[in-house]
């Protein structure tokens, strides 16, 4: 039983059809062809697939798209350009902080969620709020050392950050 | 790929009653869907449909006359922000904080943790030690239960078919007591109890006398547990950390654990006795108004 929803992605209105068991994660990578969006696990647990909704992280594996009408979902296509990087992106390019990159976007979207709620996080913050994303590649180490120096880069250049 | 189901998004309670009704054994309520659509994805839970339980005002905590009410729709997040439950119950900050990671707490609510009803379930011991009492509603009736009186065993309720757990009423504190949650995981995030334990402690006006206390346990039995022996050790008697070890002991010899794939059921019933221990520890702090946080 299809439905027609409209869904706002990166202040964009889609209309697609969609079954109410379509997820999210789904409908975002293999219809509007927004694939910035990883699926890893699909059960919640890795993070790949983070988008905000509201601001706010989610996983989108979990979120059925018929249940996102009428919300703001902000992808990592959102956030920056090739041409603009977000101070993210730039600080994590800088500091070493990808690897083989599949991690990335949600851990640039839960990185985004934390400092606009928290423009100056410490560390633990920082960890906390990205326990929820899952590197197999870097050990954090680094991905901690970018979001503490955009932090610091978007407090220090005035309504920095876009 | 989820298998098929229909959806329904009700404008307010007792239309979701009603589509619960009609629908019949087949119907679920969906609200964070955090633990639902997993168990969609593997096919262990294969609802025909799915009534949403968002936005139908289940999702706010007020504070009444003696207790605060806060709705089954409450994700973790909102309790964790929440200054009701900062301020009132920590032990519920603690528990809200310990669950999952950031995007599971904005999805997921207490009252979807309550209903999936698995032993390791962190809301509850925070829910036990502050007898909190749980309001299920159908069609039929409305009736209030006291939580402890919620659970089965694993994945199973009192719940009826049709029926919602509605909301969770937390009654205040008395003066001269706190309350303090501790979970211990294979990592701090993302990850099942091994074991989880709430404690709440109430002092007479002495100042040393245990007037109350009650001790929850949660992953080490088919439903989580009162540590009802080792609460009636303390009441009465004068606060040291000879009777606190006693107590932890005997709260640990009241579980019935398993070994799982997380641990074993040594490792659990000593991790008993720690987290008994170190959760009346700073309940019995937080009493004395030393540490309200």
């Amino acid at each position: 039983m299809k439905r027609a929803i409209i869904l706002v992605v990166n202040g964009t209105e889609h209309s697609v059809e969609v079954q109410p068991s379509d997820l999210l994660v789904d409908v975002l990578r293999d219809r509007l062809r927004l694939t910035g969006t990883k699926k890893g696990c699909g059960t919640g647990e890795c993070g790949a697939c983070t988008v905000l909704l509201d601001g706010k992280p989610v996983n989108s594996c979990l979120l059925l798209a018929i249940r996102c009408e009428g919300r703001q979902i902000t992808t990592i296509e959102g956030l920056g350009t090739p041409d603009s990087l977000h101070v993210l992106q730039k600080a994590f390019i800088d500091n070493g902080a990808v690897q083989c990159g599949f991690c990335a976007p949600g851990m640039l979207l839960s990185a985004k969620a934390l400092l606009d709620e928290n423009p100056a996080p410490s560390e633990m913050d920082i960890r906390q709020a990205l326990a929820g994303n899952i590197c197999r590649c870097t050990g954090y180490v680094k991905i901690v050392k970018a979001v503490s120096s955009a932090a610091r880069t978007m407090s220090g250049a005035e309504g920095g950050g876009r | 790929m989820l298998p098929r189901t229909l959806y329904i998004r009700p404008s307010d309670l007792t239309k979701a009653l009603e589509a619960l009704e009609e629908h019949g054994p087949g119907a679920r309520v969906i609200a964070g869907g955090t633990d639902l659509i997993p168990s969609m994805r593997a096919r262990t839970q294969l609802p025909s449909c799915l009534v949403d339980i968002q936005g139908l005002g289940l999702d706010t905590i007020t504070r009444t006359d003696g207790f605060v009410r806060i709705g089954a729709a409450c994700t973790f997040s909102e309790l964790a922000r929440s200054g009701i439950i900062r301020e009132m119950f920590p032990v519920l900050r603690e528990a809200a904080s310990a669950i999952g990671a950031v995007q599971t707490r904005n999805l997921a609510t207490i009252g979807g943790n309550l209903s999936s009803a698995v032993p390791s379930c962190d809301s509850a011991p925070a829910l036990y030690v502050l007898k909190a009492r749980l309001t299920l509603i159908s069609l039929r009736q409305q009736r209030a239960i006291p939580v402890e009186e919620f659970f089965q065993g694993p994945r199973r309720t009192v719940l009826a078919p049709a029926e919602i757990l509605a909301w969770i009423d937390v009654p205040v504190p008395p003066d001269r007591s706190g309350s303090a949650f501790l979970k211990i995981g294979r990592r701090k995030a993302l990850t099942l109890a091994i074991v989880n334990a709430a404690a709440s402690v109430c002092l007479a006006k002495d100042g040393s006398t245990v007037e109350d206390a009650t001790i929850s346990l949660g992953a080490v039995a088919p439903t989580p547990l009162r540590a009802r022996k080792a609460e009636a050790l303390l009441k009465g008697c004068t606060w040291s950390e000879e009777l606190v070890k006693e107590a932890a002991w005997v709260a640990s010899g009241e579980t019935s654990p398993i070994s799982d794939i997380r641990a074993s059921a040594d490792y659990r019933r000593e991790l008993c006795k720690v987290l008994v221990r170190r959760a009346l520890t700073h309940a019995w702090k937080r009493a004395l108004g030393g540490d309200q946080r």
